[in-house]
């Protein structure tokens, strides 16, 4: 007997598991408030368009400040770490070590710190994604075949030049893997906080519907997380594919899967 | 630079922060009520570790994340194996389990508690959920970087089965191993804080967060530094084995 | 690029220029102290010539090579290109290819070739204009918009070479350049580069481990010993030219490629 295709079974499987999830509740094997089923999670999400959406833009807002933050100084430190042996003999092992720390107990002190509003959510976000920009950024550096700079300056190229024209465009690749995975770490981020202590914010709504056991509603507003999640990673994965079409293109396409270490050693708690 | 001056620098840098950190909120420069100087919260971090709710407290939390650790590795090893192993499952799962890993998987908490409610079950269950897939995906890289040439070398040479799993499989796998140990015990470490800081009535997580909402920076920070010790402390023993055994590799 | 390529049909660009090596030597500061890699290097390539340097592994050619690109300073002694010192890289006297082609992976081909001109801000239409003829030199027609990793490696390497004479400099500095094809890819860009090299009259100091290769291409042929290396031979060439390959069954050429043998091989 031949065996389906692989990507056949994958689909098969989800559309399973959101058969599953329609039909599971239906049958009052698992209590509504375990499990709501689909259709009435998505028309509760419907329905509560007005309150979701409001609250979904603040989440946003909190995002995007986290990521300005995490992208802007992580890149900056990164950069400076990378390139700099003294910094990076004298740092890197230190922030590999601090990296053992559960970020999420220092939210408490932020609460402290800048009140319950938008600020403590931004400034523990900001540094829950600021890690894996900042490692990524330094190894980018740190990889860069040394030949390439030696032919650069063969050519007579200047500093700068080596800089703006080898430095930069053959980090970028390893540079924007670490965007992507800190910026995911930002939403998550901000989401846990907002779960933790807050007054608005999709995971301010996660919250207030647990504790009133509403489930429909918690299930909706973690349905929209996962999407938002799901679309930010195809967007920076998007983003990835098209900068580095010099890499992912034709025969050598699977060069950045080989080089791509394994995830234990490049991905962050992903809480 | 020397190994010497790097460890100097690195003590000098150690130093300031410390300095920084008693002296700041003493001069009145930073707020003393934001950052209790230093050694306040040094004598708190003794009083609280003599205090027998605290003690109770790190004992929960010592079990959650001892039983969570012993399931989710064992198991996540398992069908980290099972999935490398069969190329067909492999390529119908390896995808699969890359975008379940991708997922932040503390938005299923209030889940758990919807199910579970907030008791110690519910801390261990997420746990092992939070730290399950990460050990998946390092057991088939583990799998995985045991080379093919390696294998057929000991085959022609007459190995057993039993030999080549012994000399050759294990070997390889050692080092990502103990990585996996230890990059799973961060994940997991994590997601027992985030249980116990969300909702939960015991735990040095519960009792962190309670210190933050009740505006006791002292008893906070003296918590953060204890639990950061802890971690850092267990995840350079399994770094300090990692270097043992891996020193063949380069 | 000069209009000589109207005034002397069939060649293109400026002519080569001389090479002097004076007194080099290189002393390095090892684990155990002060390591002499180069002794009293003296060596001249004449204007248009085509010099080869063997030796062992570690005799310090390489070396050598990136102080004639003004890559690597030498402890003593003095280099002159077209009459004047090599002190920093100066790619409008000395093109250089690497060993490995060493192109920019997120460049196309046509874009390497134009990275020095961009360095030196030559406006497009002078660049396109310029890198066209040279991949058109190197028989790479209408593989400019490919990228590196979509090139076999010896068209990478035409790439390098390329890149390397775009900017028209009288000498070229090849670092064992064809060492990491096959060998019959080998073969094939040993006979381009003699093809390319009589179009453009170029002075080529070219390293490598092969001594057919060696003895295939080379005008002279310098033969350095181990460290400290120095040069213990010269060989004068004389096969005819164009060389063909049937040149590399016959005699002579295995005689020098014998007498090169016995000088590495020799215990000093």
């Amino acid at each position: 007997m031949r065996r389906p295709a692989p990507a056949t079974v994958r689909w098969l499987i989800l559309a399973g598991l959101l058969l599953a999830w329609e039909l599971v509740p239906r049958t009052k094997v698992v209590p509504e408030l375990f499990l709501p089923a689909l259709s009435k999670t998505l028309a509760v999400l419907y329905e509560g368009r007005a309150e979701y959406g409001q609250n979904l833009l603040v989440t946003l807002y909190e995002v995007g400040f986290a990521m300005l933050i995490a992208c802007g100084v992580g890149i900056l430190v990164g950069a400076l770490v990378g390139g700099i042996a003294v910094l990076r003999n004298l740092l890197l092992p230190v922030f590999s070590s601090l990296y053992a720390v559960p970020i999420v107990i220092l939210y408490p002190i932020f609460t402290a710190w800048f009140g319950i509003g938008s600020e403590s959510k931004i400034a523990f976000a900001g540094i829950y994604g600021f890690f894996p920009v900042m490692l990524s950024t330094a190894a980018g550096i740190r990889t860069i075949d040394p030949q390439l700079l030696l032919a650069a300056r063969s050519m007579g190229a200047t500093i700068w030049q080596q800089i703006a024209r080898v430095i930069i465009p053959a980090s970028i690749p390893t540079v924007l893997a670490g965007l992507r995975l800190g910026g995911a770490l930002t939403i998550i981020g901000v989401v846990v906080s907002e779960m933790l202590t807050s007054a608005a914010g999709i995971g301010y709504l996660v919250s207030r519907y647990r504790t009133i056991l509403d489930s429909p509603r918690v299930f909706a507003a973690v349905l929209l997380i996962l999407v938002l999640s799901v679309l930010f990673d195809l967007l920076a994965r998007w983003v990835e594919r098209r900068t580095v079409v010099w890499q992912t293109a034709g025969r050598q396409g699977r060069t950045i899967a080989a080089r791509t270490p394994s995830p234990a050693t490049a991905t962050p708690a992903v809480a | 630079m020397s190994r010497l001056a790097i460890v100097l620098a690195r003590l000098a840098l150690f130093l300031a922060l410390i300095g920084a950190w008693e002296v700041l909120p003493r001069l009145g420069i930073l707020n003393a009520r934001l950052l209790p100087p230093l050694s306040d919260v040094l004598s708190m971090l003794l009083q609280l570790v003599g205090r027998a709710n605290v003690q109770e407290a790190m004992m929960v939390t010592a079990a959650e994340v001892v039983v969570a650790f012993v399931i989710a590795v064992p198991l996540g090893a398992l069908i980290g194996v099972a999935v490398a192993e069969s190329e067909y499952f492999g390529e119908i799962f390896k995808p699969m389990l890359f975008y379940v890993f991708s997922v932040p998987k503390s938005i299923f908490l209030p889940v758990f508690i919807l199910v579970l409610g907030i008791g110690f079950h519910q801390k261990v269950a997420y746990a092992v959920f939070s730290t399950l897939f990460i050990v998946i995906m390092s057991a088939t890289a583990a799998v995985e970087s045991v080379k093919p040439e390696h294998v057929l070398v000991a085959r022609s040479y007459g190995a057993t089965r039993r030999q080549i799993l012994f000399r050759v499989y294990v070997p390889s796998m050692v080092p990502i191993l103990l990585e996996t140990l230890r990059i799973a015990m961060i994940f997991n470490f994590t997601a027992v804080m985030i249980a116990e800081m969300y909702a939960s009535r015991t735990g040095i997580g519960h009792l962190i967060a309670n210190w933050g909402e009740n505006f006791q920076m002292r008893q906070l920070f003296a918590g953060v530094i204890l639990l950061s010790m802890v971690a850092i402390f267990f995840n350079e023993t399994i770094r300090w084995m990692e270097t043992k055994c891996s020193s063949w590799r380069t | 690029m000069q209009q000589l390529a109207d005034v002397t049909p069939g060649r293109v660009g400026a002519a080569g220029a001389s090479v002097e090596v004076a007194g080099v030597s290189h002393v390095y500061e090892g684990r155990d102290g002060r390591v002499p890699a180069l002794e009293d290097i003296t060596l001249t390539v004449g204007a248009g010539r085509f010099t080869v340097i063997v030796g062992p592994s570690g005799c310090g050619k390489t070396s050598l090579l990136m102080m004639m690109a003004g890559l690597r300073r030498q402890t003593s002694g003095t280099i002159l290109c077209a009459g004047r010192p090599i002190l920093d890289p100066d790619p409008q006297r000395v093109g250089v290819v690497f060993q490995e082609a060493s192109l920019f992976p997120w460049q196309t081909a046509m874009e390497n070739v134009e990275f020095p001109l961009a360095l030196r801000h030559v406006p497009a239409a002078e660049r396109h204009r310029r890198s066209a003829s040279m991949l058109n030199l190197v028989g790479l027609d209408g593989f400019g918009g490919r990228y590196p990793h979509e090139l076999s490696g010896g068209m990478k390497q035409r790439v390098s070479i390329a890149r390397g004479l775009v900017q028209d400099p009288p000498v070229l500095l090849m670092d064992e350049p064809f060492a990491a094809l096959d060998e019959q890819t080998r073969m094939t860009m040993g006979h381009e580069l003699l093809r390319i090299w009589s179009q453009t009259s170029k002075t080529v100091v070219f390293i490598t481990h092969s001594l057919t290769e060696a003895v295939y291409l080379a005008d002279e042929v310098l033969v350095m010993s181990a460290r400290p290396g120095r040069i213990i031979d010269r060989i004068e060439v004389d096969l005819p030219r164009p060389r063909t390959y049937e040149m590399m069954a016959t005699d002579r050429f295995g005689r020098l490629r014998e007498r090169i043998w016995q000088q590495i091989r020799k215990p000093d």
